[in-house]
C-alpha cells in the first residue's frame, strides 16, 4: 500500500508545480497586455509597490543613503567659504535686479488693470517632498509623498523654485510619480522668450542637457535665449521657465534647464487655471 | 553554527537579491554607479540562483522582482518580466546541454547570459514602450559586468563551498 500513496504524492506535487508554472506564465503575459490600463490589479500592484515595497527598499539601503549624504555634506562644507564668496557677490547683483523688478512690477500692476488682464494661470495643488528616486537605470523618475487623496493627478506640472521639473504620471492614494525633464521619453513644447521660436525638447540622456527633437520652421535660438513652456500641447501651463539655450548646432540645439534635478526636495504640482 | 546551519546557499543568495535590489532601485546622488553596480550584481545573482540552485520557486522569485523591477524603472510591467521568465524557460530547455559542458565553458556562457540579459531588456523596453535605447547605459552595464563578474563568482563559490 505504502507506494501507491509515494507515488500519489509525487504526482500531486508535480501538477502543483506544472500548474504553478503555467499560471505564472499565463500572468505575467495578461499583466504585460494590460499594463498601460488603469484595471485594478495594475493599480493595485503599483499601490503596493510605491506604499510597501519602496519604504522597505529604503530601509534595506539606508546604510548606502546614509554614507552618501555623509560624503555630500562633506562635500557641501568644504566649499562652504568659496560658495559663502560667491554668495555675496550674487546678493549684491540681486538687489540691483530687485530694485528693477519692484519697479517693472508696479509698471506691470498698472498695465494689467488698463487692459483688464487676469493675475496668474497657475493653480497650486499641492506641495509635497522627495521620497525616492530611481533615475539611473532606464527611466528618471522620481516619487513624491502626495497622491490622489491630495488631489494631484496624472499630467499635472511639477515645479519648485527655478523652474519646470516634470511631469506626474502615475498617482496612488498617498503617493505619486513624475517623470523628470532630463528623461528622454518626455517632450516638452517650449518657445524662447526673446524670439518665440516654438520647438520640441526632450532628455538628452545624460541627465544634464535638454535637445530640441523638432523646432519650427527650423529656425534656431539664440546662444543664451532663454527658454519657457509654450502651452500648445496643453500638458503643461505657458510660461513656465524651462532653462537656458547653451549650445546651438545646425539642426537642433541644446538647453540647460534652470532646476539643479540633483538637488531637489520639495515639488509643487500645479495646474492651469 | 546554528546560523550557518539555517542560511543555506539558497537564503543567502536571495539575501543577496533582496539587498542589491533594494539599493539598485533607489538612486544616490553622490554614487551614481552604485545602482548599476547593483542592478548588475542583482543579475549575477539571479542567473546563478538559476544555473547552480534551480528550483521550481524561482519563477516566483522571477515574477516578483520582475514586476517590481518594471514598476519602480519603467513605470509599466514588461521587459524584466519577460525577461527574467524567457530565461528560467530557455535554461530548463537547454538543462541538458550545460550539463555537459566544462565549468569554463560555463563561466563563459555564464558572463554571456548576463550581457544578453541586460541587453534584452533594453530592446524589450524600447520595442513595448518605446523607452529610448540608451546606449550610454549599456557601456556601462558592459563595463561593470566586465569588473564585477570575476569577484562575484569568486564569492558565489566561497558562499556555495
Amino acid at each position: 500500500m505504502a507506494p501507491k500513496f509515494q507515488i500519489k504524492v509525487f504526482q500531486l506535487s508535480r501538477f502543483l508545480k506544472n500548474f504553478t508554472i503555467i499560471s505564472v506564465i499565463t500572468i505575467s503575459f495578461l499583466l504585460v497586455f494590460f499594463s498601460k490600463t488603469d484595471y485594478y490589479v495594475i493599480y493595485g500592484i503599483k499601490s503596493v509597490s510605491s506604499s510597501v515595497v519602496v519604504p522597505v527598499t529604503r530601509f534595506i539601503s539606508a546604510p548606502i543613503n546614509a554614507f552618501s549624504n555623509f560624503v555630500n555634506e562633506y562635500n557641501q562644507f568644504k566649499s562652504l567659504k568659496f560658495e559663502n564668496k560667491i554668495l555675496q557677490e550674487e546678493i549684491i547683483r540681486l538687489k540691483k535686479w530687485q530694485t528693477l523688478a519692484i519697479q517693472n512690477s508696479r509698471e506691470n500692476r498698472v498695465l494689467k488693470k488698463l487692459l483688464n488682464a487676469t493675475d496668474n494661470n497657475l493653480i497650486l495643488v499641492k506641495t509635497a517632498s522627495l521620497i525616492n528616486r530611481n533615475d539611473t537605470i532606464y527611466s528618471k523618475l522620481i516619487n513624491l509623498n502626495a497622491g490622489y487623496e491630495d488631489k494631484i493627478k496624472k499630467n499635472m506640472s511639477a515645479i519648485n523654485e527655478r523652474g519646470l521639473v516634470g511631469k506626474v504620471i502615475d498617482t496612488t492614494a498617498k503617493n505619486s510619480r513624475v517623470i523628470l525633464l532630463t528623461d528622454p521619453n518626455l517632450s516638452i513644447s517650449v518657445k524662447s522668450i526673446s524670439d518665440g521660436i516654438f520647438s520640441l525638447l526632450t532628455g538628452n540622456g545624460d541627465g544634464k542637457y535638454l535637445v530640441s527633437s523638432f523646432v519650427k520652421e527650423n529656425k534656431m535660438p539664440r546662444l543664451g535665449d532663454i527658454v519657457v513652456t509654450s502651452g500648445t500641447a496643453q500638458i503643461f501651463p505657458v510660461d513656465l521657465l524651462v532653462g537656458k539655450v547653451a549650445k546651438v548646432e545646425k539642426n537642433r540645439f541644446f538647453v540647460l534647464p534652470f532646476v539643479d534635478f540633483e538637488n531637489i526636495d520639495y515639488l509643487q504640482i500645479v495646474t492651469s487655471k | 553554527m546554528e546560523l550557518s546551519k539555517f542560511l543555506n546557499i539558497s537564503i543567502k543568495l536571495n539575501i543577496i537579491l533582496i539587498i542589491s535590489f533594494s539599493i539598485s532601485v533607489n538612486s544616490f546622488i553622490i554614487f551614481p554607479n552604485v545602482n548599476n553596480t547593483f542592478y548588475v550584481l542583482f543579475h549575477l545573482t539571479f542567473i546563478y540562483l538559476i544555473f547552480y540552485h534551480y528550483h521550481y520557486y524561482v519563477y516566483v522569485v522571477a515574477w516578483i522582482y520582475g514586476i517590481l523591477f518594471d514598476i519602480l524603472l519603467l513605470n509599466y510591467i514588461g521587459a524584466h518580466l519577460i525577461t527574467f521568465l524567457s530565461l528560467l524557460i530557455f535554461f530548463v530547455l537547454l538543462k541538458k546541454y550545460l550539463i555537459m559542458l566544462s565549468s569554463y565553458q560555463i563561466i563563459f556562457i555564464y558572463f554571456i547570459t548576463l550581457i544578453v540579459l541586460l541587453l534584452f531588456e533594453q530592446f524589450l523596453a524600447n520595442f513595448i514602450y518605446d523607452y529610448k535605447f540608451n546606449l550610454f547605459l549599456i557601456l556601462n552595464f558592459f563595463l561593470i559586468s566586465l569588473i564585477i563578474f570575476i569577484p562575484t563568482i569568486f564569492l558565489f563559490n566561497k558562499l556555495d563551498k
